[in-house]
């Protein structure tokens, strides 16, 4: 991006006043989105975000400034600006050579998005608006999307960090709402991936909008939702989106280094079943929260938050690695260079588990299956949490009888995670489509087996 | 740089290729404090700069963005727009809106007072905002995120209708969570403040708001699920009108996507309830004097005394409908967007009654202090269902914390069961700014133990 002799000059500038580290990162997003909506590719949108930030430590704070005219100068002028807040500190700090680092995570594009034109992305849209269409005369809305987004990433630090990433997303969402009299439903759905154009030979976004109608039109007839205590069955894949919000974000250590968080000073104890395994997992190929190295130039790893049951890790950035005197786990993510770094989650699942998916709903006498989970909403310091069910169905005597609509879970996530008395065989990753926000945005993998809590309250209108 | 000048430059390149054209160009400044037990944690601050170019041939739209104000970048940038509208299919109601004129009202969203604001001034405000946490009550243990921001800067849009017109904005605000714990019990909340002008702001608000709310939340437990009233705090109110406001958009009734399609000139709602979006509010944080595709913007009473009046409007929907006009409501997060129709400072229309009285009619019920994931209420089907916390009410008084309850019930139902209006109108910086008094619902379902 620019010359190393240039990068160190900057780095040295960021040192000048005492900072004991200091670190330049700099970033290039192209991206194109396209939006097809009553059968009419209406908003097509295409841009690039280039920019670049300086900063510096100084104990355990930091400064920060940016720019978005990446000239040696401008950055220099940042370096200045971040190093200023250093004045009191007295290091003398000298940079250490820097050196390209190498990382085992493969940063897969075969196919570059070039080599597709727009009117054809288009075309797949056109399909996935159409199939939708004939589905059912009930079908009153159809709305799809495509953005396609390339992020390279540089960082370099004065301790010889020296790491670059090239991080290329395919993404497909649809929305379709149903209607018959006065009552209308809608549903969302969406496919991605970390990918170039051979997302096309793995995954076929036209074929999830028939489901999502389905959806849609299911809820139609669906009778509301039963409020209250009740054994609750949460589906695999996209389900882990509960141990995310309601879990992994207490393991995030900036909350964890504050005493902030329910999670704190657990580690090495027992905080769930004992066949209980979760990973957060930054090198798995081609998910959204894969990274060769994080946005701090650290490399990702697969970190092991719980094993049998036993908290083992939390998932640290370099500003709270530094505060704790100890390695990031490479889970140090910005969501642009306007922004600072901090803890995120990459990759993040629960494992496989002992317990047959059938015979856990085959298990629930009067219950709530959470087929499809909307979005969800944590308060990091205790761990409470509430998620949207956007597929219900209710179970008795073992069976699925009936959709509900509206239903919402509440509950404590440290709690649920003690109760959790059954996880199915059926691990599986999300179709590719989290995006997370804590502040900033950042682009997230979840994934569970078919679990099983046996009392949660389920928020609805009977 | 005169950033209207080279908004005009960047419109006449795009016409010379035979299409409409907008520029809409940002230009700001930020800085954003941490604070952590007196230290300053993190300290960021930059400018920054966009440019998004819109641009119709027979009714065929394209955008695209750049934040590097090169000519050779902005010739691109104008290029990928005129390239991107070949591709996109052509709509009869697609223009761009033609100039009228600008109300000359002070509209006080700038303030010289944040600008001049030098650093050390905001690191003191956030060691403010912390230490009033800390020292209303020896049960709040600690304070995290505590956080000061402000930016001001310079909006410009013109396009190929004759439209030119720049202002300045000006935002200074702050956050904190702090966290109480007793020897039982821990709670968190989070406190804020925010305004247009310095005098708006009450860092030492923010952080007593967080730690009175955290504190209060000790010893919180759920209620057993029923039928019951609900008095909403202003905050808690915010929720109803941010999916309401969606269900109000003229583009969500014209697409068949809100549960309020059809239902203009009915009752909607019982008769306490006025709705309204004002983007000239003075001081207001959603305040301009046009829109993002630089049409002025306009009070509008959307929901009157329970009777739906009309919908939020764009250019591109005023033009669908044939008989609307835009209410100024286009807007658009940064340059990286197209216009999009949103509310700007949209709220319920505050009563006579105070808090306490509002809170005194009820025997027993839930006064909601704060909600989550209110992001899940549907604006096309009316379902809402979310988490609330607060306290239960005995006889007209707020007895016990409680927390981990679900409310819900349709919008349609909710919007006819208000039951009493406040006096305490207060605004919430979210989706533009919402505002609510507090509000009584009756016949809400409280999700809980049993």
């Amino acid at each position: 991006m620019l010359p190393i002799e240039s990068i160190r000059k900057v780095l040295d500038a960021g040192l000048t006043k005492g900072a004991d580290l200091a670190e330049v990162y700099l970033e290039n997003k192209e991206s194109l989105s396209l939006t097809l909506d009553e059968g009419r590719l209406e908003k097509a949108t295409q841009g690039n975000d280039i920019g670049g930030g300086v900063r510096v430590f100084y104990g355990n704070n930091a400064a920060y400034a940016y720019t978005d005219d990446l000239t040696e100068e401008s950055l220099i002028e940042a370096a200045g600006v971040a190093a200023a807040a250093a004045e009191n500190a007295n290091n003398t700090q000298v940079c250490a050579d820097l050196t390209k680092g190498e990382s085992p995570v493969v940063s897969r594009i075969e196919r570059p998005f070039e080599e597709m034109s727009t009117q054809e992305k288009a075309g797949v849209l056109r399909q996935m608006d159409e199939i939708t269409r004939q589905h059912s005369p009930h079908i009153v809305s159809v709305q799809c999307g495509y953005t396609e987004t390339r992020r390279r990433v540089w960082v370099y630090n004065s301790e010889g960090v020296w790491a670059e990433d090239d991080r290329a997303f395919i993404e497909f969402q649809g929305q379709v709402a149903a209607q018959k009299g006065e009552v209308r439903q809608s549903s969302a759905t969406g496919v991605g991936g970390q990918v170039g154009l051979e997302f096309f030979d793995e995954r076929d976004p036209v074929a999830m909008m028939p489901e999502a109608a389905d959806t849609a039109l299911l809820m139609l007839d669906a009778r509301p939702a039963p409020a209250g205590e009740m054994p609750v069955v949460i589906n695999n894949g996209w389900g882990g989106v509960l141990f995310h919000e309601a879990c992994g974000h207490c393991m995030e250590a900036d909350f964890i280094t504050k005493g902030a968080s329910a999670y704190t000073g657990l580690v090495g104890e027992k905080v769930g079943p004992d066949f209980l395994t979760a990973y957060d997992d930054g090198t798995i190929p081609g998910r959204r929260g894969t990274m060769r190295f994080d946005d701090e130039g650290a490399p990702t790893n697969r970190t092991v938050l719980i094993e049998n049951g036993i908290l083992k890790e939390y998932m640290w950035d370099l500003t709270e690695a530094r505060r704790a005197g100890r390695a990031s786990t490479g889970n140090g993510r910005r969501q642009t260079f306007r922004d600072m770094p901090m803890p995120r989650m990459t990759n993040t699942y629960i494992d496989a588990g002992p317990h047959d998916p059938e015979e856990i709903i085959g298990s629930v006498k009067k219950g709530l299956y959470a087929k499809k989970l909307g979005g969800g909403q944590v308060e990091i310091g205790r761990g409470d949490y509430v998620f949207t069910v956007t597929e219900g169905w209710l179970i008795e005597d073992g069976k699925l009888t009936a959709p509900v609509r509206g239903a919402t879970l509440v509950g404590n996530g440290p709690e649920t995670l003690r109760l959790i008395d059954m996880i199915g065989t059926d691990m599986a990753l999300d179709p590719g489509r989290g995006m997370c926000g804590k502040g900033q945005w950042a682009r997230v993998s979840v994934g569970q087996p078919t679990v099983r809590v046996p009392k949660l309250t389920v928020g609805g209108t009977e | 740089m005169d950033y209207l000048e080279f908004a005009k430059d960047v419109v006449s390149r795009a016409v010379e290729r035979g299409v409409e054209a907008e520029a809409y160009i940002s230009v700001g400044q930020n800085t954003s404090v941490n604070v952590d037990r007196g230290e300053v944690e993190k300290l960021s601050q930059a400018g920054s700069k966009g440019l998004g170019v819109r641009v119709i041939r027979d009714g065929k739209m394209g955008y695209a963005y750049t934040s590097d104000f090169e000519a050779s970048s902005v010739e691109k940038t104008v290029e990928a727009a005129v390239s991107l509208a070949d591709v996109a299919d052509g709509d009869e109601y697609r223009s761009l809106p033609a100039p009228q004129p600008l109300p000359e009202d002070d509209l006080e969203v700038y303030d010289q007072a944040i600008v001049d604001l030098p650093i050390g001034r905001k690191v003191e405000m956030a060691r403010r905002i912390e230490k009033a946490a800390l020292r209303f009550d020896e049960r709040v243990v600690l304070t995290n995120r505590c956080t000061l921001m402000s930016q001001y800067g310079t909006v410009a849009v013109a396009n190929s209708k004759g439209i030119a017109g720049s202002y300045d904005k000006s935002f200074i605000g702050g956050f904190v969570m702090a966290m109480a714990a007793d020897e039982n019990d821990r709670s968190v909340a989070f406190g804020f403040d925010f305004g247009s002008r310095l005098t708006d702001f009450k860092p030492t608000e923010v952080g007593k708001d967080a730690a009175r709310k955290a504190v209060g939340m000790l010893g919180g437990r759920p209620v057993p699920t029923q039928r019951a009233s609900v008095v909403y705090s202003p905050m808690a109110a915010t929720s109803i009108l941010g999916a309401l406001s969606r269900s109000l958009g003229a583009d969500a009734m014209q697409r068949n996507r809100s549960f309020l399609e059809g239902k203009i000139g009915e009752t909607v709602a019982a008769d306490l309830v006025t709705v309204l979006d004002n983007g000239r509010l003075p001081g207001g944080i959603a305040t301009r004097p046009f829109d993002d595709e630089g049409v002025p913007t306009a009070a509008t009473r959307l929901i009157d005394e329970g009777v739906l009046q009309t919908a939020l409007h764009d250019h591109y929907t005023a033009t669908r409908d044939g008989t609307a006009s835009s209410t100024g409501n286009a807007n658009r997060r940064g340059h990286a967007s197209m216009p999009t129709l949103d509310a700007s400072n949209f709220y319920f229309q505050p009563g006579q009654e105070t808090p306490e009285e509002v809170i005194g009619g009820v025997e027993q019920g839930l006064y909601v202090e704060s909600v989550m994931n209110t992001a899940s209420i549907n604006p096309i089907s009316g379902d809402y269902s979310i988490s609330a916390k607060g306290y239960w009410i005995e006889n007209g008084e707020l007895s016990h914390p409680v927390n981990e309850v679900t409310i819900a019930l349709p919008m349609q139902e909710l919007l006819h069961n208000v039951k009493s209006v406040g006096n305490d109108l207060t605004f919430v910086p979210m989706m533009g700014a919402l505002g609510s008094p507090t509000i009584r619902v009756d016949g809400v379902m409280i999700g809980g133990s049993g």
